[in-house]
């Protein structure tokens, strides 16, 4: 198998997204072949180019965020300004030559730029263009600023995430931003571009950062609507299993999470762990389990805080009962055996960061294994390359727009 | 029947949650997604909740959720005659999405390398709690296994409480997402091509970007990123809150603010504004408070969480506390959408903690029209789901008909496009086969 195998070896994206969820999108893309160039400016940077996490042992520097270089894996950078006149000419020239046109601005900000749906079609009447805006191209609230640490509240899932005695603060992370958003995005890109491949025919694509995530609490919505019921959070229950949670294991901050759905399952999960009180009459049925939770989840705790949470996972998943490790980064990036026999995270050198870690893609195709190809660009890293060979301009056209702060 | 821009595409959907929101997605796109269940039902028409809480395998909100514009035919696969029908309906299929247990549909004869004999332009896609191989693959899973093993529940909830397990099978909506994604790039290098290829997704895997930095922070600066539940604990141990940026309560219910980091939105003297306006603002309009605003920028706040100046936490914090108690007392007098509408106009990051009724009484959704009213007949209703998630202008998705009834396609299925004959339906049936 060589790169000229992969499904997308052909495509060129022209990517004007930045931070998450539309630079996450347009890598899975580069990792099944296709051509992706970042058009960045040093004027105004990706945000993401300027946030920690960054090597310990380094001053900051605008090439090595790891925030940024996960989401820009095998992809090249282009620096351009878009405060000039010529850059926007040139990014114009740019999707003419490009299959894919991206970008997650806030409304408006293509349209100041000259770069409508209908000026581009102009001069490539068969693009697909993707636009991911928070809230979507019409609409009273079009104007609303976010993103992802927005969005989790926004949608419904910080409502519905955690522990009821708690205030509703979400997941942690900027959920959607990682996989929802830029995994919608992919496909409805896909979709379009096998689409365009059978008929001739782009479109524009727009996918509303708001509408996207609404999507993943749809059993919550179906249930107001249809019931008027307004689910709340549960914590780490469900109706219909039990136990279900993360349990104490001996260390600092481990824990083990342990599913149990079948009658079956339960009596495994007795057989293992062995103590008195899992012979009692009251735990014997899914109801009397639910109706003394607490007590259970207790009991258990006792008998899982005496040991390591791996151990207590491989004994029940010995016997046939769904456990798993609440692994930390350090677990999935350095311990997990599974994970590493997988070989899911890649690691590749970087000019600058040195050799790092990478996610490995969200999927695995097995005649033609993508993947990160490259470390992530530095600033204006083929800037040359995109002038010479993509725009097809001459040594002398290039020196003059360096010299006129074009190419910044 | 439909115009999406996936309608020259058949898909069989075996049994099994994992897989349903890829078929969902298929579906509305406009593939011809086939449903194959079990005699009696897949097995999520268990799953609550259901329509009016009554338990019945036809009313199931959770399987309505994920099987819209799907057709639906009953397969015993434990039966040889099953099983011959699987293997003549996987000849003409482009798809099939498997969410069985490695090793599974191999124990059938019907594995991926005895189908592609069949039909080399298959693209067979597996959806398995930790993939098809390695030293795990046997693992039984669930969504909270998922979420555990991918290292992104470590990161939800406060530090004294176990993590948290995020709201809804999100394992099944990311490993969905990412599957569909993996089927629609290799149908792209099958049109090129001519053959078919495995599409193999873990759980695991599928959801391990959603530790956002906390992989790079171990990476880079072996550095261990922990749940923090609300606002910031100091290495000290003391906890504290950047006034303007969490969740706060407000008249009916919470909302998050996002106020004074930069580069997003309007700094906080906005809402110190606000509030005067509203005779809110206590003390903070004094001009030494302008100069504390002035000096809360990202280099202070790196400062004190790197606790590596104790005296500078010393300084900040109770100014912290006194503004933060001020900004909860205005908050709380106003409702959330009162809060969000009003502060975003005035440039603030001001988001309501949206209960599911908020969001289907959201004024952008609604005016966008985004919800799609779906009527189901045998419940003499009409059920209102969220649309698509994204919008092809040129081709869109859209929910072309309710979920299916189980086994509602069988005759069409069986009949008109398989060939079989009224006797052999019957007879199978009969056997219990179909």
């Amino acid at each position: 198998m060589t790169s000229d195998d992969l499904p997308l070896k052909g495509i060129r994206v022209a990517d004007f997204s930045w931070f998450g969820a539309g630079p996450i999108f347009t890598m899975a893309l580069a990792h099944y072949g296709a051509e992706v160039i970042r058009v960045e400016s040093q004027i105004r940077p990706d945000g993401l180019r300027l946030t920690q996490p960054m090597p310990k042992d380094k001053p900051p520097g605008i090439n090595l965020s790891g925030y940024y270089n996960n989401f820009n894996a095998g992809k090249l950078s282009f620096s351009l300004n878009m405060a000039s006149q010529q850059g926007r000419e040139l990014a114009l020239r740019l999707i003419a030559k490009s299959d894919i046109v991206a970008e997650n601005f806030t409304p408006g900000t293509f349209e100041k730029w000259g770069l409508t749906y209908e000026r581009i079609l102009q001069v490539k009447p068969d693009i697909i263009m993707v636009r991911e805006p928070m809230q979507g191209l019409t609409g009273p609230h079009r104007d609303f600023a976010g993103f992802g640490a927005v969005i989790t509240p926004l949608a419904g899932l910080s409502y519905l995430s955690g522990f009821p005695h708690r205030p509703p603060v979400g997941l942690g992370t900027n959920y959607t931003d990682y996989v929802v958003n830029p995994g919608h995005a992919l496909v409805a890109t896909l979709a379009a571009l096998r689409y365009r491949n059978r008929t001739g025919k782009g479109q524009l694509i727009e996918v509303a950062q708001f509408e996207s995530s609404v999507n993943v609490i749809s059993v919550a919505l179906l249930d107001c609507a249809a019931n008027g019921r307004v689910q709340e959070r549960q914590g780490n229950r469900l109706p219909y299993a039990c136990p279900h949670g993360a349990y104490r294991c001996l260390g600092d901050d481990r824990w083990v999470a342990i599913a149990v759905f079948t009658d079956d399952e339960w009596e495994a999960f007795c057989r293992v762990v062995g103590e008195e009180w899992t012979r009692e009459e009251r735990f014997a049925t899914l109801l009397g389990r639910k109706a003394h939770e607490d007590e259970l989840d207790r009991l258990i705790e006792s008998w899982t805080s005496q040991r390591e949470a791996e151990e207590v996972m491989e004994l029940l998943q010995a016997a046939g009962v769904a456990a798993g490790v609440v692994q930390s980064a350090a677990d999935t990036l350095d311990r997990d055996p599974h994970l590493k026999a997988r070989g899911y995270y890649h690691y590749l050198e970087h000019p600058e960061a040195g050799r790092t870690a990478y996610d490995g893609p969200g999927f695995r195709l097995s005649d033609t294994p993508g993947g990160p190809r490259g470390p992530a660009p530095l600033l204006g890293q083929h800037t040359e390359y995109v002038c010479k060979e993509v725009l097809g301009l001459s040594d002398d056209e290039i020196a003059d727009l360096v010299a006129e702060g074009v190419l910044q | 029947m439909s115009e999406g821009p996936l309608s020259d595409l058949r898909v069989l959907e075996l049994p099994g949650a994992a897989g349903a929101y890829c078929g969902k997605l298929l579906a509305d796109l406009g593939a011809d997604v086939i449903k194959v269940e079990p005699p009696g039902g897949d097995p999520s028409r268990r799953l609550p909740p259901f329509f009016h809480d009554d338990p019945h395998p036809e009313k199931s909100l959770y399987f309505f959720a994920f099987n819209t514009s799907k057709r639906s035919i009953t397969l015993d696969l434990q039966r040889a005659d099953g099983r011959a029908l699987l293997r003549r309906l996987a000849q003409r299929a482009d798809v099939i999405i498997d969410c069985f247990p490695p090793g599974y549909m191999e124990s059938l004869g019907l594995g991926y390398q005895s189908l592609r004999q069949l039909n080399p332009g298959l693209v067979y896609c597996s959806i398995t709690g930790f993939g098809l191989w390695g030293p795990h693959a046997h693992y039984k899973s669930s969504d909270l296994i998922a979420v555990a093993m991918s290292g992104m529940m470590y990161l939800a909830g406060f530090p004294e409480d176990p993590p948290n397990r995020p709201y809804g099978d999100q394992s099944h909506y990311c490993a969905s997402v990412q599957a569909c994604a993996g089927i629609l790039t290799a149908l792209i290098g099958r049109d090129r091509s001519g053959r078919g290829q495995l599409v193999e997704v873990s759980m695991q895997e599928a959801l391990a970007m959603n530790q956002e930095t906390a992989m790079q922070y171990w990476d880079l600066r072996r550095e261990l990123r922990q749940r923090q539940g609300e606002g910031r604990r100091l290495p000290s141990g003391e906890w504290f809150r950047v006034p303007g940026i969490g969740t706060y309560e407000c008249a009916d219910g919470h909302v998050y603010l996002m106020i004074g980091v930069p580069g997003f939105g309007a700094p906080i003297s906005v809402l110190i504004q606000w509030m005067a306006e509203e005779g809110m603002a206590e003390d903070l309009t004094a001009p030494e408070w302008q100069d504390v605003f002035s000096r809360l920028d990202l280099r202070l706040l790196a400062q004190l969480y790197q606790g590596a100046d104790t005296s500078a936490a010393q300084e900040w914090i109770p100014r912290f506390r006194h503004v933060d108690r001020i900004i909860e007392r205005f908050v709380r007098s106003k409702r959330k959408q009162e809060l969000y509408e009003e502060g975003q106009r005035r440039g603030l990051l001001v988001a309501p903690v949206n209960s599911p009724r908020d969001v289907l009484e959201n004024r952008q959704l609604n005016e966008r029209g985004f919800f799609q009213e779906v009527e189901h007949p045998e419940l003499g209703a009409v059920i209102r789901y969220p649309g698509p998630p994204y919008r092809l202008h040129g081709t869109p998705a859209r929910i072309w008909r309710r979920p299916p009834r189980i086994g509602e396609h069988n005759r069409e299925v069986y009949l008109e496009e398989l060939g079989l004959t009224e006797a052999e339906l019957a007879a199978l049936a009969g056997a219990g086969v179909i």
